[in-house]
């Protein structure tokens, strides 16, 4: 290929990229213009005004906490192929990414609603999954949760099952392998995913709206905002859950791609 | 003592081999590409689940497919595994990897045989390097640390020094042999080329699609085959009908071939040159052989001395080149001979006129 021809094409393609990312950037950059510190202060000043905040990061955490839990032993089994049908369990997984995040709100109501079994038996235990913090917790868990599971399941599929075989016949139990090659090697890979349902999480509506829409999280409180004073005054808030959703995934990025790096010499 | 017999389903056949290895005894399992050399390792490994197995490791009972069932999971077994991929851990350092077997750490003077092992295998200067940055050669030797330093009651070692060069891979077998036998273990190299076999083993294990053809000693494998797929694995180029036994072929090997008519020694064929070029300090020279020559074993010829008909062409490596067209006439020492159905005629060099002066 001649010189300016090759040239000429790697500034279209440095130029192609940059007006995407730009673009990408779009929401960010007319959040922080049009956004005066007067207006954060007096929309976050106001009693009770960070309560949404406090919210949004405890159910974020527990949702956390139930996708390290039951959503790691899933992605691990779906990895390492030990499931009996593994696209089976692959397309359940699946079927929550799909299916648009009110549509999953809308079949929650008729899962774990107070006139379902569930329900009853949720009950019977003075719990309700419609409009509580449990309900909250719920719609993120099915909003993040194949976020997570198929990110997982990518970072333990990343790791050579025959390092794991090596470190059996050096002597490690299976859960000593687990501890010293497994976690390890796919760690970053599992901060990745882990980081990236948590943005999922705080983020969550489409599930929320239908089923939690009390107590209120963030996204709630800026749809409020919006629906009652106008976008001066959701505008505050959006700025809070980036805040608080984004640097998780950042410094995820950031340590996965060290720790690769340095792998990778 | 290490005694495996094994049968494993594989897709297309089943592997089926009985193995037998002393304290200190280095057998190779030598054959070609996916005959099922690494399976008979990894079920020895624990690593795949036989159809049938049963076997022991200095008088413990590893598998057991029949009462007393028996599956000793691979973490217990103490069955040291090297691949050809030296599989180190890329988040540990060198030395990380070398110390990683747990029951190295409490051993006194643990420390002292790291580093002294570190130290003949040429990685003292690499502790503290991460995997990444060791060179191929440098990989396997870590491994090859680490597998003795795990102090393992025996060694399989699965194509362990493919894509190295000649002379760490002599290093590096030496080195094993050394230890194999200072410390009395039974040892299994697993390799398709013939000559890491003969420089590593004792006994030498021909396994062709599953089945072991014959077992013995290097040089009785090299030079007396039991059959003629055992023949072509271990390096005899062309088979030559022998004149007067109807059926029999021999097997010429390009290396056990000299110059010149001696007809005591083995079969003389005679005929032309069709190509020479040099083989290391050799000249590989292929010849069609063009009519009897003289002695006890005329063979070959225009007639179609390839028993599978069409002309033989019988490559040797002499020590002077040879022009193409030129007269050659050459003898193969002492050549294996086999019967119409590939099994060895033994006895049967008595009946030939070249038999072993």
């Amino acid at each position: 290929m001649p010189r300016g021809l090759r040239y000429a094409s790697g500034s279209l393609a440095v130029a192609g990229a940059g007006i995407i990312w730009i673009a990408l950037l779009g929401p960010v950059i007319a959040l922080a213009t049009h956004l005066s510190w007067s207006a954060i202060t007096s929309s976050l000043s106001a009693p009770g005004a960070l309560d949404p905040l406090i919210i949004s990061a405890e159910s974020g955490a527990l949702t956390l906490a139930v996708l390290l839990l039951l959503g790691t032993p899933l992605a691990w089994a779906l990895a390492r192929g030990t499931l009996p049908f593994p696209r089976l369990w692959e397309a359940g997984v699946l079927a929550s990414l799909l299916l648009p995040p009110l549509v999953i709100g809308l079949l929650l109501v008729f899962m774990v609603g107070p006139f379902t079994p569930i329900g009853q038996w949720l009950g019977a235990l003075h719990l309700s999954a419609t409009n509580t913090f449990l309900a909250l917790v719920i719609a993120q868990v099915y909003e993040a949760a194949p976020y997570y599971v198929l990110g997982a399941q990518a970072a333990f599929g990343s790791v050579d099952y025959r390092l794991e075989q090596q470190a059996a016949l050096l002597g490690d139990t299976p859960r000593q392998v687990l501890r010293r090659v497994t976690v390890p090697l796919a760690a970053p890979g599992l901060a990745m995913a882990l980081a990236v349902s948590w943005a999922r999480a705080m983020g969550a509506f489409g599930a929320v709206v239908i089923v939690a829409y009390h107590p209120t999280g963030l996204p709630m409180q800026i749809w409020t905002s919006l629906q009652e004073t106008g976008l001066a005054s959701a505008l505050p808030f959006a700025l809070v859950l980036l805040v608080v959703a984004l640097p998780l995934p950042i410094a995820a990025y950031i340590w996965s791609a060290r720790a690769r790096g340095r792998r990778r010499g | 003592m290490l005694e495996a017999d094994v049968e494993v389903d594989r897709r297309d056949f089943t592997v089926a081999a009985a193995l037998r290895v002393a304290p200190g005894e280095r057998l190779a399992l030598f054959g070609p590409s996916g005959a099922g050399k690494t399976t008979v390792l990894e079920v020895i490994a624990g690593l795949v689940v036989p159809r049938r197995a049963r076997i022991t490791l200095a008088g413990r009972l590893l598998t057991s497919t029949e009462p007393p069932v028996c599956a000793v999971p691979p973490w217990q077994r103490r069955v040291g595994l090297l691949r050809q991929d030296p599989g180190l851990f890329p988040h540990l350092s060198v030395r990380d990897n070398l110390r990683y077997a747990r029951k190295r750490r409490s051993r006194p003077g643990a420390d002292g045989e790291l580093a002294g092992l570190a130290s003949v295998l040429g990685i003292d200067g690499l502790l503290d390097a991460m995997p990444v940055r060791l060179s191929g050669g440098q990989a396997h030797r870590v491994a090859l640390g680490r597998l003795l330093l795990s102090h393992c009651d025996t060694l399989l070692l699965d194509e362990p020094y493919t894509g190295l060069d000649a002379g760490l891979r002599r290093v590096l077998t030496d080195l094993v042999v050394a230890l194999v036998t200072e410390r009395a273990v039974p040892a299994i190299l697993v390799a398709h080329e013939l000559a890491e076999a003969q420089a590593f083993a004792d006994r030498l294990a021909v396994l062709d699609h599953g089945t072991v053809l014959q077992l013995g000693t290097p040089d009785e494998v090299v030079l007396r085959p039991a059959s003629r797929r055992v023949a072509e694995l271990v390096g005899y180029s062309c088979f030559v009908r022998v004149p007067g036994a109807a059926g029999s072929v021999a097997g010429i090997h390009p290396e056990r071939v000299i110059a010149g008519d001696q007809p005591d020694r083995g079969l003389v064929l005679a005929g032309a040159v069709t190509s020479c070029r040099p083989a290391g300090a050799l000249w590989e020279t292929t010849m069609r052989p063009g009519g009897a020559a003289g002695g006890g074993g005329a063979a070959g010829g225009g007639a179609g001395g390839r028993d599978c008909g069409g002309e033989v062409s019988v490559t040797a490596r002499l020590p002077e080149p040879r022009a193409a067209g030129q007269q050659l006439v050459i003898t193969a020492v002492d050549p294996p001979r086999f019967g119409p159905d590939g099994a060895a005629l033994v006895p049967g060099y008595a009946d030939l006129s070249w038999e072993r002066a």
